[in-house]
């Protein structure tokens, strides 16, 4: 159903992530290596969010208690047990996507702003728990000094590790958007009635993209106990929960790289911003109004309807 | 589900009784039972508020009944929740469009396809390469395989009907409920399209049962008729006898049938 264009285009703009992906940390310092490893974490964290908005059609204020669930699962498992490395990657990714299957039960019962409200309500409850469960979590002061083999503590090559497992993860969404799940998902964000009408069970498939969406956000928050060594509660605050939303509306919601190229664009700012003045709340947040008023469909959106000849 | 339901045709394909079913105190059926044979094309005809809509929605497990039953194949699927009676082959398509508006006609009619085989649970397969014949030759019975690429929403009105008629088809229905299927129509429009189901009726031996508040549209096609007013039926019969009812004749308030 592409035409030619598009493909060339599609390709030209892969070609030149991967190249900007594999490239530089060759030639850049320590400190940018690093900035591009965030880059690719919460890229893959926006990207899953995505499945649940873009694809999807819902919001979910509360992405950041899969990613906590994960980050937390991986540095306990690092900090407080022997178990080998590999396990400690994929245990929190059934960790947040059985606590994705629990919430999700409920949320998929709703839709709009009343599943917005209930992500948000039980991404606050993982919150209080990790805050308050002092004993177990470290509470407030969150877990320090995480231990990651050997080689990672290079961040040179913490940054590959993490681009080989983001790139997997990224294939594996690409799939299955593509896949006739992918469509029932449009499907159901178009008109999930009909969708009801010609034999699916709607419900059921949502709850499967959420449990999908947070095995995703669990694996983002693995990668990041890993690379920052240290996990705290904010992971699955509300704030942070707003981190792949916005970076999606940046990028643009219609385009499966689209909350990839949001993180680049963010997380630079981030960067570039925070050195400067504390006042980076005031800073996202008029780029976010003036991307929604001026550049809906995000950077990728807005370039696209510039290229395309309509 | 193109079971070879000529041989059982002594059941009826679609049976209600004694269905009831109230919104808010209203009344919307009370006391309708219905049967209707397989091969059928039949009209359900009645003021606004008669209760045509609110019988499909039960039917089909939109909603669930007050108190009654019913039977399609003789199986009951009274209180079967929506998406498995569609499944056993019940299909509707809607007066107002109700399509996807962002994937495009040919994706519309796949989706429709997909789902009643059973493959919305596929994480890996690319869809495009799913059921293409099938969709093909529903695009083409339906009249928009020229539009098979252009995004749903931007189909003109006549278009998105035949769309949603084929959205139906997909589904591979033994039953098809359509309702006002030429509202907002044009003459010529209307004959396409009640062609279209008359061939389906007599080639597919596909049950049909429409409402409609166009008579020529119903005495022109449909070989049954029946009336309903507030809830319940008051007349059955072929469109003639119905014509010369004189309840339905009041009901109407002179003669518009």
């Amino acid at each position: 159903m592409e035409d030619k264009a598009r493909t060339l285009r599609s390709r030209w703009w892969l070609s030149l992530i991967i190249a900007l992906s594999i490239v530089p940390p060759m030639v850049i310092g320590s400190f940018w290596i690093q900035v591009l490893t965030e880059i690719l974490i919460l890229g893959m964290f926006a990207i899953s969010f995505n499945l649940i908005f873009g694809l999807m059609g819902q919001i979910s204020f509360g992405q950041g208690a899969y990613y906590a669930l994960g980050a937390y699962t991986t540095a306990l498992m690092l900090t407080k047990t022997s178990m080998a490395f590999p396990l400690c990657m994929v245990a929190p990714i059934v960790v947040s996507g059985i606590c994705a299957l629990i919430f999700g039960f409920f949320i998929v019962r709703l839709t709009g702003i009343y599943f917005a409200i209930l992500s948000l309500a039980f991404a606050q409850l993982v919150h209080s728990v990790i805050f308050q469960w002092y004993d177990f979590t470290g509470g407030d002061n969150g877990i320090q000094g995480i231990p990651s083999p050997i080689l990672l503590k290079n961040p040179f090559w913490n940054y590959y590790f993490t681009l080989v497992i983001v790139s997997a993860a990224l294939i594996v969404m690409w799939f299955i958007t593509k896949s006739s799940f992918g469509y029932t998902m449009r499907a159901i964000r178009d008109n999930s009635n009909r969708t009801g009408f010609v034999g699916v069970n709607v419900r059921k498939h949502m709850l499967i993209n959420f449990a999908i969406a947070g095995m995703f956000a669990g694996l983002g928050g693995s990668l990041w106990a890993v690379f920052n060594h240290s996990v705290s509660p904010d992971l699955a605050n509300w704030t942070h929960s707003g981190v792949p939303i916005f970076m999606t509306i940046i990028g643009g919601p219609s385009y499966f790289l689209g909350p990839l190229v949001g993180s680049i664009i963010y997380t630079l700012l981030f960067v570039f911003v925070t050195p400067f003045t504390e006042y980076w709340p005031l800073i996202i947040g008029t780029l976010i109004i003036f991307i929604v008023l001026f550049f809906s469909g995000g950077i990728v959106g807005t370039l696209e309807l510039k290229i395309r000849p309509e | 589900m193109e079971t070879p339901y000529k041989e059982m045709a002594s059941v009826p394909i679609l049976e209600v009784r004694e269905l009831k079913k109230s919104f808010n105190g209203f009344e919307a059926i009370s006391n309708l039972s219905y049967k209707l044979d397989p091969g059928e094309l039949s009209a359900i005809i009645g003021p606004n508020g008669a209760g045509k809509t609110t019988l499909f929605n039960l039917v089909t497990g939109f909603h669930k009944v007050d108190s009654g039953t019913i039977f399609f194949k003789g199986k009951d699927i009274t209180g079967l929740p929506l998406h498995v009676i569609s499944r056993l082959g019940i299909a509707r398509a809607f007066q107002v469009s109700n399509i996807y508006p962002t994937l495009t006609t040919y994706e519309n009619v796949r989706q429709a396809i997909i789902s009643q085989q059973g493959k919305t649970l596929n994480f890996y397969t690319p869809a495009s390469r799913l059921a293409i014949s099938q969709t093909v030759e529903i695009l083409e019975s339906c009249g928009v395989a020229a539009q098979a690429n252009v995004l749903a929403g931007r189909l003109s009105q006549g278009d998105k009907k035949r769309l949603e008629l084929a959205i139906a088809l997909g589904t591979k229905p033994d039953l098809l409920l359509l309702d006002e299927p030429t509202a907002g129509m044009s003459g010529e429009e209307t004959k396409e399209i009640m062609e279209l189901v008359q061939r389906l009726n007599q080639e597919k031996y596909l049950t049909i049962l429409f409402t409609e508040h166009d008579m020529s549209v119903v005495f022109g096609y449909a070989r049954r008729l029946t009336v309903l007013h507030q809830g319940t039926m008051i007349a059955d019969g072929t469109p003639e006898e119905v014509r010369i009812n004189e309840r339905v004749q009041t009901v109407y308030l002179g003669g518009e049938v």
